[in-house]
């Protein structure tokens, strides 16, 4: 699945240990989501759009 | 900060102190057959051969913080599985030297060549409770994966060697064998899916 974490994260200029502390999972969980490896359960998606402040969907895009 | 700090001071590969473990226990199965080390010598070197394993698990330790791929259940694991790994060597060895000197027979016997497999139970158990323990879905959902591939191979290998014994083209194996065959399975699944990472 795409998903814009990688640019939600630079304009908050976080790196992706940033992200991933911010969330709770190691380093690798992040970037195996943000290159479409790996889809997030839905807990964890909606972790992220709080995080971030938005909806799931703003996040996550349809293939 | 800068992933990259983790790897400061990092340890050796972990293959090294691997193969500095497996050549220690090899070296000191040929000295008690060959050089009369001795069964007291030989336990001695097996201990300190097995003190290599300290220095491995720091070493995945740290190469897991570089990766991004630790988390506080996988230390709990190594932890775990490392005091089982001794557990089982000082097991199986009061288990064989009470089998060459004394003359086990009825439940002391069943006793003794049950003991080298609590140790093992330990380590399955430790398996399982790191899928229970681990809060990163990423890194449980690998180790599932990961405990997959370990069981299909051990099912070809068995099926395989099974008909292969069975027309007496391969030796036998002892149906030990079975967790040692798993384990270096699952390492080979992490490595797998690390390397596509």
């Amino acid at each position: 699945m795409k998903n814009r974490l990688k640019v939600l994260r630079a304009e908050r200029d976080w790196n992706q240990q940033d992200l991933a502390d911010a969330l709770g999972v190691s380093r690798q969980s992040v970037n195996a989501i943000e290159t479409g490896k790996y889809d997030p359960s839905l807990p964890l998606a909606f972790r992220i759009a709080d995080l971030f402040g938005l909806k799931i969907e703003e996040i996550f895009l349809r293939d | 900060m800068n992933v990259s700090d983790n790897r400061s001071g990092s340890a050796l590969h972990p293959a090294i102190w691997a193969l500095a473990f497996t050549l220690g226990m090899a070296i000191t199965g040929y000295l008690e057959r060959y050089a009369g080390v001795g069964r007291t010598g030989a336990i001695v070197l097996m201990a300190l051969s097995s003190l290599f394993l300290i220095p491995m698990i720091r070493s995945v330790q740290a190469r897991a913080d570089a990766k991004g791929v630790n988390s506080p259940a996988l230390k709990i694991y190594n932890r775990r599985f490392m005091i089982w790994t001794f557990g089982y060597m000082i097991a199986l060895t009061i288990a064989i030297t009470a089998y060459q000197k004394l003359e086990l027979t009825g439940a002391l016997l069943w006793l003794a060549a049950a003991l080298p497999a609590l140790p093992v139970f330990g380590m399955i158990w430790t398996m399982g409770r790191y899928v229970r323990e681990e809060a990163d879905e990423y890194l449980r959902l690998r180790a599932i994966y990961a405990a997959l591939a370990a069981t299909g191979l051990l099912l070809a290998i068995a099926t395989a060697w099974g008909f292969l014994e069975m027309f007496g083209a391969v030796p036998h194996v002892p149906s030990w064998a079975a967790f040692p065959i798993w384990a270096i399975g699952l390492g080979a699944g992490q490595c797998w899916q690390g390397f596509r990472a």
